[in-house]
């Protein structure tokens, strides 16, 4: 039994959990990486020996160092699969990976992250497709750029930093592909300028492109990506000012990889599975759960920090822990120095917030999902057959569900439900909050039986009384 | 995949490892889905239904695109590290 | 306010949209009042089992005919005859099957005995460990998830109204029916049917009538897509186990192993402890289970009475009030009960008895 016990190991969740371990509370820390750092600060792969070290690599390190340090009980390689509340309170996991089957602790902090958000386009299932935060994990874990030609598309500041990165790492790029505008950038300079650090980062970025003569196609879209087996390249247009496609304007570009997203969504399976309430705030990337702004979830004992609770980026993250912490301690009846600088907080969230501005999905994005494209990646589900569910009065992701296996597959509906509710919006003009999400069900990620229960004798069954006859 | 002119990363010792029958090699400890990148090996299987090819896409073991089997167990590419000899094969079409 | 529907029908599952249906082609006007989407309740989320094997002896003959209700429903529900066997491990399953299984074919089921050799012949990945089988070739399952589309289909064919997230709060009974309210909005009918599974004691309180239900958390799993491992519906001598591989490769297996929560909460939970156990019976019986991966785990309200006997029948102490409920067999049964009871409101006699609600309750027993 552990007092705190945190899920995920990126710079909220384990500032969190450093936190409460030096509070006195017996504290463990999950995540389903090798080691800290979550997807900022990724842990680089046990066969780089040695590289040059960057910014990101010192502060995960740093933060991995300080873990090495504490008293916490770190579990890595570590996978939640199902999350219950008891009855006196207390939580309950149940992990793989991990000597014990199931951890039992007071109060649970869950720092999940962000997952990324892709808007199916016809042939973004092609081999040589990566999400555009899937590119940074192979530049943070294994210092390498994809071979041959690279396509970066989508939106956000995230394009930048990842063709910039390609380069580095000796990549080549074809082309960065943004939805946003230059004047979108503009916009949202005002609010980046409380970080001149990192606006001083991203325009390196941008030079850099620049400087290596990588066009940059502003307020342009994936219209389709081309290939049979493999890209061989794709299709781009112009798009309106939201986002929707303007005829006449397709033109082609070569390569062989597209890295492609438009932007993060908070991940929150693992608060939806508790049982927390959550809402819907486009300026948070999404569906949050609803917390106050120490990170207090509706459910008593349940926290969460970090960007799977409103995207406000990597800065505002071990701040966010640090609160989570507080909260768990203050709940507890640990008196806590505050250690939150709220000046520094909301410069880093005022941050956070203008780059996920950039992302916010704008309602022409819907147009480019066409009536062919698969929309559910692991059941293979196409847009016509969505829309024929719409049509035949469905109205929720839970009914579109049922009817069409869309988000049945192994990935849960963590890559087509966005899709779904922009097609849903589009469909019945309703709120992304009256849309709604699909209930949410264990396993948080695929499970086999050997995984999670032990050889058994069958006589040793627990086996309840038997039907009535 | 590539290390381009990143002279200055030491990797460690290059191994091999069959993939679908095929010896493929690949640095101590990397994953299976880098390795098969550096090897130019991207289509790791086909979908059920559309039975269009796929391959590594979210690299951070959410999207379950990668899934391989080794000793008859599916796991992710990208969350599996390679070893001298291992034994990987495409999961079969269902 | 004059009631404008001739029956509001609370709740749009299988039962409701099924009474619904017999009501509109007997002349009436009904409106469904869903709190979620049409059949994305208990009707939706259930394992789609249509097994004569685990029905009740009493329950057979409504069994039978409900089986000739899906069969008819076809491909549109997914429904697939697959015949079906039920298996024994040790001696005191075996005999247990043994007299369960001459019940049940006495009371009218295609039910035979199997030796483990013929077993191993149809099922050949089927654990070598079992004893004693027992056979149904009219065995099989339909896909649940389908229930909604099929039935907002039907109801949509036939004009019927239907209100989608009208969460019941307050139900008014005046001298001209009932008036059922969900935050705001009002339903005005002459009377009322409850039908919405676990929920029904919570809406027949509303009226003032206590029923003896509790709620049973049923909890079903599916697999990802595999080779094709079993052919027929498998099931279990002690009923704890169903299981049965879809045409697309998923594996479901469920049972009726308990979760947690209430219907009032909203939402039922997945008890690692009633799951895991689940999960190893079933591996049990099909070893190659072991390295297949679960990809979603999920639980149903049933409604749950004493005697383990449907509730069919005018609501007690009510006027114009009715109620419709099955446990252990509502989604076999459904389409043909809720015919039934659309008869009974409509004033003809249905084909067979119903179950009156206000009967005095067994305790039933649980061997």
């Amino acid at each position: 039994m552990f007092d705190a016990i945190v899920i995920g190991a990126g710079p909220a969740g384990a500032n969190a959990a450093i936190i409460l371990s030096e509070n006195g509370l017996k504290t463990a820390l999950i995540d389903e990486q090798r080691d800290a750092g979550g997807q900022v600060w990724r842990v680089k792969s046990k066969s780089i020996l040695k590289a040059p070290i960057t910014e990101a690599v010192e502060q995960g390190d740093a933060l991995r160092d300080r873990l090495k340090s504490s008293n916490v009980t770190a579990k890595f390689n570590c996978r939640v699969w199902h999350i219950e509340r008891q009855e006196n309170g207390h939580w309950q996991l149940s992990v793989v990976g991990d000597s014990e089957k199931k951890l039992t602790t007071k109060a649970l902090i869950i720092a999940t992250g962000a997952q990324e958000r892709v808007i199916p386009v016809p042939g973004w299932t092609l081999p040589g497709v990566f999400g555009l935060a899937g590119a940074t994990a192979l530049f943070k874990e294994h210092m390498m750029a994809p071979m041959r030609r690279t396509i970066v598309a989508g939106n956000g500041p995230l394009l930048f930093y990842v063709a910039s990165e390609t380069l580095r790492l000796g990549g080549r790029v074809s082309a960065v592909i943004s939805l946003n505008s230059r004047m979108d950038w503009l916009k949202s300079l005002p609010a980046m300028l409380s970080n001149p650090a990192l606006i001083g980062q991203g325009l390196k970025w941008i030079f850099t492109l620049y400087k290596n003569r990588i066009p940059i196609y502003w307020q342009h879209a994936i219209k389709a990506v081309e290939g049979e087996n493999t890209v061989d390249g794709v299709t781009i247009c112009k798009v309106d000012q939201d986002w929707a496609p303007v005829a006449g304007t397709d033109q082609y570009i070569h390569g062989e990889n597209l890295c492609y997203g438009q932007g993060l969504m908070p991940a929150v399976e693992a608060t939806r599975l508790a049982g927390a309430d959550h809402h819907y705030d486009e300026k948070l990337g999404g569906w949050v759960p609803t917390i106050d702004q120490w990170g207090r979830t509706s459910m008593s004992g349940l926290y969460a920090c970090g960007d799977n609770a409103g995207i406000y980026g990597a800065l505002a993250a071990p701040i966010r822990g640090s609160l989570a912490a507080e909260a768990v301690c203050e709940d507890a009846g640990i008196n806590l120095k505050k250690r939150v600088d709220s000046k520094k907080l909301k410069a880093a969230k005022n941050f956070g917030l203008a780059a996920t501005a950039l992302t916010i999905p704008r309602s022409g994005l819907e147009a480019l999902i066409t009536d062919e494209t698969e929309v559910c990646r692991c059941e293979g589900i196409i847009r016509q057959e969505i829309d024929f569910e719409i049509k035949t009065g469905a109205q929720s992701p839970n009914a579109i569900k049922s009817g069409t296996r869309c988000g049945m597959g192994p990935c849960g509906g963590r890559y087509c439900m966005e899709a779904i509710a922009l097609i849903t919006q589009h469909r019945t003009r309703k709120t992304r909050e009256e849309i709604g999400l699909p209930t949410a069900r264990p396993p948080l990620r695929p499970v086999t039986i050997d995984d999670i229960s032990d050889d058994l004798d069958y006589d040793d069954l627990p086996i309840p009384g038997v039907s009535p006859l | 995949m590539t290390d381009g002119n990143n002279d200055h990363i030491l990797r460690s010792k290059e191994i091999s490892f069959i993939f679908d029958g095929v010896s493929v090699t690949g640095h101590d400890g990397e994953t299976v889905a880098a390795a098969l990148l550096r090897g130019g090996i991207t289509h790791l299987r086909n979908a059920p239904n559309s039975g269009t090819p796929r391959g590594m896409f979210c690299i951070m073991g959410a999207c379950q695109e990668c899934v391989i089997e080794i000793d008859g167990r599916k796991v992710e590419a990208c969350r599996t590290t390679i070893s001298e000899g291992l034994v990987i094969r495409r999961v079969p079409d269902v | 306010m004059m009631p404008i529907f001739d029956i509001a029908i609370i709740g749009g599952g299988i039962m409701g949209c099924g009474a619904a249906l017999r009501l509109a082609d007997g002349g009436m006007r009904p409106i469904i009042l869903e709190q979620g989407d049409i059949g994305q309740g208990a009707s939706g989320v259930n394992a789609g089992t249509l097994s004569m094997q685990i029905k009740r002896v009493k329950l057979m003959p409504y069994a039978i005919r409900g089986h000739e209700e899906w069969q008819h429903m076809g491909d549109a529900v997914g429904f697939h005859k697959t015949g079906g066997y039920t298996l024994a491990f040790n001696d005191r399953e075996a005999e247990l099957l043994h007299d369960r299984m001459s019940m049940k074919k006495e009371a009218g089921a295609n039910i035979s005995f199997v030796s483990p050799k013929q077993l191993n012949e149809f099922e050949p990945h089927l654990a070598g460990k079992v004893i004693a089988a027992s056979y149904c070739p009219d065995d099989g399952y339909a896909n649940s998830s389908l229930t909604g589309q099929y039935y907002r289909k039907k109801i949509d064919e036939n004009g019927i109204n239907f209100i989608e997230g009208f969460k019941v709060t307050n139900i008014r009974s005046t001298s001209e029916g009932y008036e059922i309210a969900s935050n705001g909005r009002t339903v005005v009918a002459s009377r009322i049917l409850i039908a919405c599974g676990g929920w029904s004691k919570h809406i027949a309180a509303m009226l003032g009538v206590e029923l003896p239900i509790r709620a049973r958390i049923n909890t079903v799993s599916v697999t990802e897509r595999a080779p094709r491992l079993i052919s027929g519906v498998i099931g279990h001598a002690t009923g704890l186990l169903t299981m049965k591989q879809k045409e697309n490769g998923t594996i479901l297996i469920g049972g009726g192993w308990q979760g947690k929560g209430r219907p009032e909460e909203g939402r039922g939970q997945v008890s690692v402890d009633s799951l895991v156990p689940n999960l190893q019976l079933a591996k049990f019986v099909l070893p190659a289970l072991s390295n297949i991966r679960i990809v979603r785990s999920w639980t149903g309200f049933e409604a749950n009475v004493p005697d383990f006997y449907p509730l069919a029948g005018a609501l007690p102490n009510r006027d114009n009030a009715f109620i419709l409920g099955c446990v252990r067999g509502g989604f076999t049964i459904g389409p043909y009960i809720s015919k039934l009871m659309g008869d009974y409101i409509l004033g003809k006699e249905p084909e067979m008895p119903l179950f009156d609600p206000a009967r005095k309750m067994e305790e039933g027993k649980l061997i």
